[in-house]
């Protein structure tokens, strides 16, 4: 324990704690930026299906004309 | 594209500022009177210049968001507010180590001390404030007018106020031009004060071209006396001897005696003076202001993002019968 505070490898020893913490600090924050963005990804495509959902379907109306002499049924969808 | 670019810069910082991490030990030389203390300013200084910008970028999206009223405006700005009382937070602890090292302690009020301990108080005091109002709009409003009178007070906490005092132990000279850093001419018996020590001129001795100075020295509070003895070579302009103030790693230096008047320019050479001077000392410094810039605009750009997240999945949850 003593050998890693003497005076030439002391300096190393500080240097590889200061990285250390850089480096998990690092990947803390990479990992915490991919899963926002992931986050972000997923609510605008649900905003976007939503968004499908909640859409007027398109009009749909049946016309039943009805003949005196022939009774005929004729339907049209519009 | 502009995804990838952003990966890239997120990594570029990365490898910067380890290469910064690096430099500061193996790069950066020992300063004379610090030895490898000195090698903190590489962090503590930048962390404190970023966190000025960090401040300013929260007023202006404060201002932003009163003009504009859009949401994301007030997460730009409490994310740039998280980010400098964080580096805020950096500066204070490595500067307290820095202290413990010169002064022997970690805290004593000096001037610096309590401006940045003040400035941390008021940005407390806005996380305090948005926490309290539950009324999302009121919140954004008050916090937003919070942050700019806020930010009125930053300049002079950070730049004015450490310039006025005139007593402090701070190394401003080494950074801030103006600062106190001229020395003190007494003559002998008069008394004056360097940094926060008395200081007396007792008397001017000459033998040849060497002038030595008696000079009596107080603690503050007047705990402590000593005699220190520097001495300046009238021939060459050089100080001599520069003796180290009890218990302190700074030296009282003679930067110019006239023993015909009695009189004599007594200067404290606070270690940190003129460190920047050193060429890989200042480049290593610059790099290290980029890095951490490069980090706070990442930081800024995640948490002001986490915070539109947040505040979309609360409207999706809210929306849900």
């Amino acid at each position: 324990m003593n050998s890693l505070l003497d005076a030439g490898v002391a300096i190393y020893v500080a240097m590889a704690v200061a990285l250390s913490v850089w480096v998990s600090l690092f990947i803390y924050l990479w990992r915490i930026d991919s899963q926002a963005r992931e986050l972000k990804r997923q609510l605008e495509r649900e905003r976007a299906k939503g968004t499908d959902e909640q859409s007027p379907a398109p009009p749909r109306a049946t016309v039943t004309r009805v003949s005196a002499a022939e009774p005929e049924r004729e339907t049209v969808e519009k | 594209m502009a995804e990838r670019l952003g990966q890239v810069g997120k990594l570029l910082v990365g490898i910067w500022l380890a290469g910064v991490v690096v430099a500061m030990f193996l790069v950066v030389p020992q300063y004379e009177g610090l030895g490898d203390a000195g090698r903190i300013i590489i962090m503590h200084v930048p962390t404190a210049w970023v966190s000025v910008l960090a401040f300013a970028v929260s007023a202006i999206y404060s201002a932003l968001y009163l003009w504009k009223r859009r949401p994301e405006h007030d997460d730009y700005a409490v994310a740039a507010a998280e980010s400098g009382f964080l580096f805020t937070a950096l500066a204070t602890i490595t500067g307290m180590i820095f202290s413990q090292v010169v002064w022997g302690v970690y805290w004593n009020w000096d001037p610096r001390q309590t401006s940045i301990f003040v400035l941390l108080l008021i940005y407390a005091a806005l996380f305090a404030l948005r926490s309290a109002i539950e009324d999302v709009d009121r919140r954004r409003q008050l916090s937003s007018v919070y942050s700019l009178f806020a930010f009125v007070t930053v300049p002079f906490l950070i730049f004015v106020a450490p310039r006025m005092a005139e007593s402090t132990l701070h190394p401003n000279c080494a950074f801030i031009q103006g600062s106190q850093c001229d020395g003190i001419t007494l003559e002998v018996g008069k008394i004056g004060l360097l940094g926060d020590r008395k200081v007396q001129l007792l008397g001017l001795e000459q033998q040849g071209d060497v002038v030595t100075a008696e000079v009596l020295v107080s603690e503050p509070g007047l705990r402590d006396e000593a005699t220190l003895r520097p001495s300046f070579n009238l021939a060459s302009g050089e100080m001599v001897a520069r003796p180290e103030f009890p218990g302190l790693r700074y030296q009282l230096g003679l930067e110019w005696a006239d023993p015909a008047t009695g009189s004599a320019l007594q200067h404290i050479e606070a270690p940190g003076t003129g460190l920047l001077e050193n060429q890989r000392t200042l480049f290593t410094f610059l790099a290290s202001i980029v890095g951490f810039t490069g980090l706070f605009i990442w930081m800024l750009n995640l948490r002001a993002s986490l915070l539109g997240v947040q505040w979309a999945l609360a409207q999706r949850e809210g929306a849900r019968p």
